[in-house]
């Protein structure tokens, strides 16, 4: 059997095609599908030659197997130190392979590559630091997964991902209605509290256009009315566009190159429609990689640059505090031990560990570092789209045990994570291991400490 | 007064009674139920796991696995079923308290009806009062709706209420729950006790308060009863005034059992929405666990604004 009903080639780009695979519990039937896909080697072999360039080629040619790649692999240290584990072992074994047989590969090592490169590898990058020849392991792993995709080998759960994204342009069913109504649901449900709060949404020319990731407004939808009290508060001149407000790719984790350049031109279609001064993201990580730091590649942008500035949330909140729009009340500071978790994808991706650190000197007391941290901090556990991955769950939690190490070791047991991932997988840590500890955005605890001009206040009546 | 409702249930016994109360309503009111339950709570990222409220265990949502649900649902209540004329039953994924103010606000209900959890012996207690005790304080703070949350049987039938307990301080959602106690006293014509207790408790620690300045405020809340809530009831005169001093949702609690209240009506509107402070701090939370009766708060003008009092 070539090509599976739900398992194939083909992306998803319908609705019915998306309910398919949904109704599809825990991909029972696709994996069992997936056991006879084809591979098609002909096409295979054609991607490679137009896609793998001399950067990828380099590196898989000059890696010496030093080894020193393997310490810096929290799989490789939460199992043991298997020698399997060594980052530059596990991309020699999938890429390395079918580059050497000229895409000549079968089902089995299909499905072999796939595993590895979803539950042995979280795309954190950490590894390219250690190495001495600037190999990154990494970006070898997401190329793997995009050559991956084109053939059908994709987790369920990316695939779905993926689909989402071409058809609602945001990695879960959101559609522009629902959205604009969160919106106005939100500033309605807050304004009590808030006298004078609005979410503008599609207005031209703001100072800030800000956009976030869907699972907001599917079922946290009062992150976007305190990301709107912050904005309010510091007297900034923001909107949200009606379309194009979602930041997130699935599609960069699930491979599918084609629906990366899709969802993150939607967002620059909005930055051309409203012209805003700048563009703020909410507090997730790869939503920042993907739209920030990889889009203006997949789209095409000569200037490697989005269309208009764009900031990270961390940015935008150590702006807000150093220039003083936003107050902090020194007595309601953190008081008790509380660490930071540096997400990979904004830490090594665009370096800012620098202003996470600036954030805790205005609002913690006792602000205690992860060792090691900032660049060389490790995943939560969870990323490259591992959270979302059931078939991995188990390889998942082992890989955990590296950040609650990490944690404990600081002997706070608050957890500030301005990222959804990280926040997720520090969370599940929690329900796993059990080590008593609490995790939030910079969000909610921001709204506790600031000062509220008393105009801003509600009367009292 | 009551066309459209929503009955918020984790489809445990621990809303049973406020299940009977919720279908009663239904049928006496001609209205139409939707019969609410929020399966499961999603992760944060994308994972497409979700934890089961009522059991604690991790499930992976499919349309079979809903449609469990909706059949567990169904034989919940049977009995409630057989009689009920204008009832859906409908259950999602998402925070609780998130997926009942967004059902609410998409139906533009007239009340929510929930369960509070009073009994040890449940199936996942622990858990549900943990959930349901914050679930509780932001649907009561956020619906535009009044939120009426029962915890102990309660026997009597709406239409034949016949003592309707008003708690005030004074606050402008005060002042819509009073207007919505009103009108539901006049409709089922139940007498309305409009009720203030003088909080001793928030002054300064240590410093007593006099005699005498106890009974200048309870002087002064009488007149704005009488100011603010009877000049407005255009002669309907089946009240009474009470104003008490102590601790208020002591003495609420006391009234409402001296006057044997079917129905206690409060705003709830402490802007303390973190449920580990609000749970002990907030005298709605106090009064729903305690109370014999079925509690409501109001505390938006949305569904009071225009009634005609």
């Amino acid at each position: 059997m070539p090509e599976g009903k739900l398992c194939n080639k083909k992306p998803v780009n319908t609705k019915e095609e998306l309910q398919a695979l949904l109704t599809d519990k825990s991909g029972k039937q696709y994996y069992e599908e997936m056991n006879h896909l084809d591979v098609d080697r002909k096409a295979l072999w054609g991607t490679i030659q137009k896609s793998f360039k001399s950067r990828l080629k380099t590196w898989l040619e000059i890696c010496s197997h030093c080894g020193l790649c393997g310490e810096a692999c929290f799989y490789y240290l939460a199992n043991n130190k298997d020698p399997r584990q060594v980052p530059s072992y596990k991309i020699q074994q999938t890429l390395g392979k079918i580059i050497k047989r000229k895409g000549d590969v079968e089902n089995a090592f299909m499905q072999e590559c796939m595993d590895t490169s979803y539950a042995k590898c979280t795309c954190c990058t950490r590894c390219g630091v250690y190495c001495p020849f600037g190999i990154d392991t990494g970006i070898m792993f997401s190329y793997l997964r995009g050559l991956l995709f084109s053939q059908g080998f994709v987790p369920w759960e990316m695939k779905i991902g993926s689909g989402m994204h071409r058809i609602y342009r945001a990695q879960m069913d959101v559609t522009v209605e629902d959205w604009v109504d969160t919106c106005e649901w939100m500033a309605e449900e807050y304004e009590d509290d808030w006298p004078g709060l609005t979410i503008p949404v599609d207005k031209q020319n703001a100072d800030i256009m800000y956009t976030v990731n869907a699972r907001e407004p599917k079922h946290y939808p009062e992150d976007i009315a305190e990301a709107a009290i912050l904005f309010h508060v510091a007297g900034e001149n923001w909107t949200v566009p009606s379309e194009g407000w979602e930041e997130t790719s699935l599609a960069m984790f699930g491979g599918d190159w084609e629906a990366c350049k899709l969802q993150v031109e939607s967002v620059y279609a909005a930055m051309d429609r409203l012209k805003p001064k700048r563009m703020v993201v909410t507090e997730c990580g790869h939503a920042y990689r993907a739209t920030v730091i990889e889009g203006p590649y997949w789209a095409g942008l000569k200037s490697g640059k989005t269309p208009v500035e764009s900031l990270h949330y961390v940015e935008w909140v150590a702006e807000a505090l150093r220039t003083g729009k936003l107050k902090i009340d020194p007595s309601k500071k953190i008081k008790e031990p509380v660490t930071y978790q540096d997400s990979c994808n904004y830490v090594r991706n665009a370096g800012l560990g620098d202003i996470a650190r600036e954030i805790m000197s205005y609002i913690a007391e006792d602000f205690r570092e992860m060792s090691p941290c900032r660049e060389h901090n490790f995943c939560c556990g969870g990323g490259g789209g591992l959270n979302g991955i059931g078939r991995y769950r188990e390889q998942r939690n082992i890989g955990l045990k590296v950040k609650r190490d990490q944690i404990l070791a600081t002997g706070a047991k608050l957890v500030i994570a301005p990222c959804h991932n990280c926040w997720d997988a520090i969370r599940d840590l929690e329900e796993i291991y059990k080590i008593g500890i609490r995790w939030s955005f910079l969000k909610p605890l921001l709204i506790n400490m600031i000062e509220v001009p008393e105009e801003l206040k509600p009367k009292e009546e | 007064m009551f066309k459209k409702l929503l009955f918020a249930t984790t489809a445990s016994p621990t809303c049973d009674n406020a299940a009977k109360v919720a279908f009663d309503l239904e049928l006496k009111w001609d209205a139409k139920l939707f019969v609410f339950h929020v399966l499961g709570v999603p992760t944060r990222g994308y994972s497409p796991f979700v934890t089961d409220i009522r059991t604690g265990e991790t499930e992976q949502v499919d349309p079979d696995y809903i449609e469990w649900v909706i059949e567990e649902m169904k034989n919940t209540y049977g009995e409630l079923l057989k009689d009920s004329e204008n009832s859906v039953l409908e259950t999602v994924v998402g925070t609780p308290h998130r997926e009942i103010l967004r059902k609410a606000r998409k139906e533009n209900v007239d009340m929510i009806v929930m369960g509070a959890h009073t009994r040890e012996e449940d199936v996942g207690a622990t858990r549900y009062r943990a959930i349901a005790g914050s679930t509780m304080q932001k649907v009561a703070k956020a619906a535009r709706c009044p939120v009426v949350i029962i915890s102990r049987p309660c026997t009597t039938c709406w239409k034949l209420f016949s003592n309707i307990v008003i708690g005030t301080d004074f606050s402008k959602p005060a002042e819509y729950a009073f207007r919505w106690a009103h009108k539901l006293a006049k409709t089922v014509g139940a007498r309305l006790h409009i009720f203030h207790a003088f909080d001793i408790s928030s002054g300064n620690y240590g410093q007593a308060r006099g005699q005498n300045e106890i009974e200048e405020k309870i002087e002064e809340a009488r007149k704005k009863i009488e100011k603010n809530y009877i000049s407005k009831m255009k002669g309907y005169d089946n009240y009474s005034i009470e104003i008490w001093e102590g601790i208020p949702y002591v003495e609420i609690l006391k009234f409402a059992r001296e006057r044997q209240a079917d129905l206690i009506v409060m705003a709830h509107h402490t802007r303390e929405i973190d449920p580990k402070l609000a749970e002990l701090g907030s005298t709605v939370e106090q009064v729903v666990l305690r109370a014999s009766c079925p509690v409501a708060s109001v505390n938006h003008p949305d569904k009071v604004a225009d009634l005609d009092i």
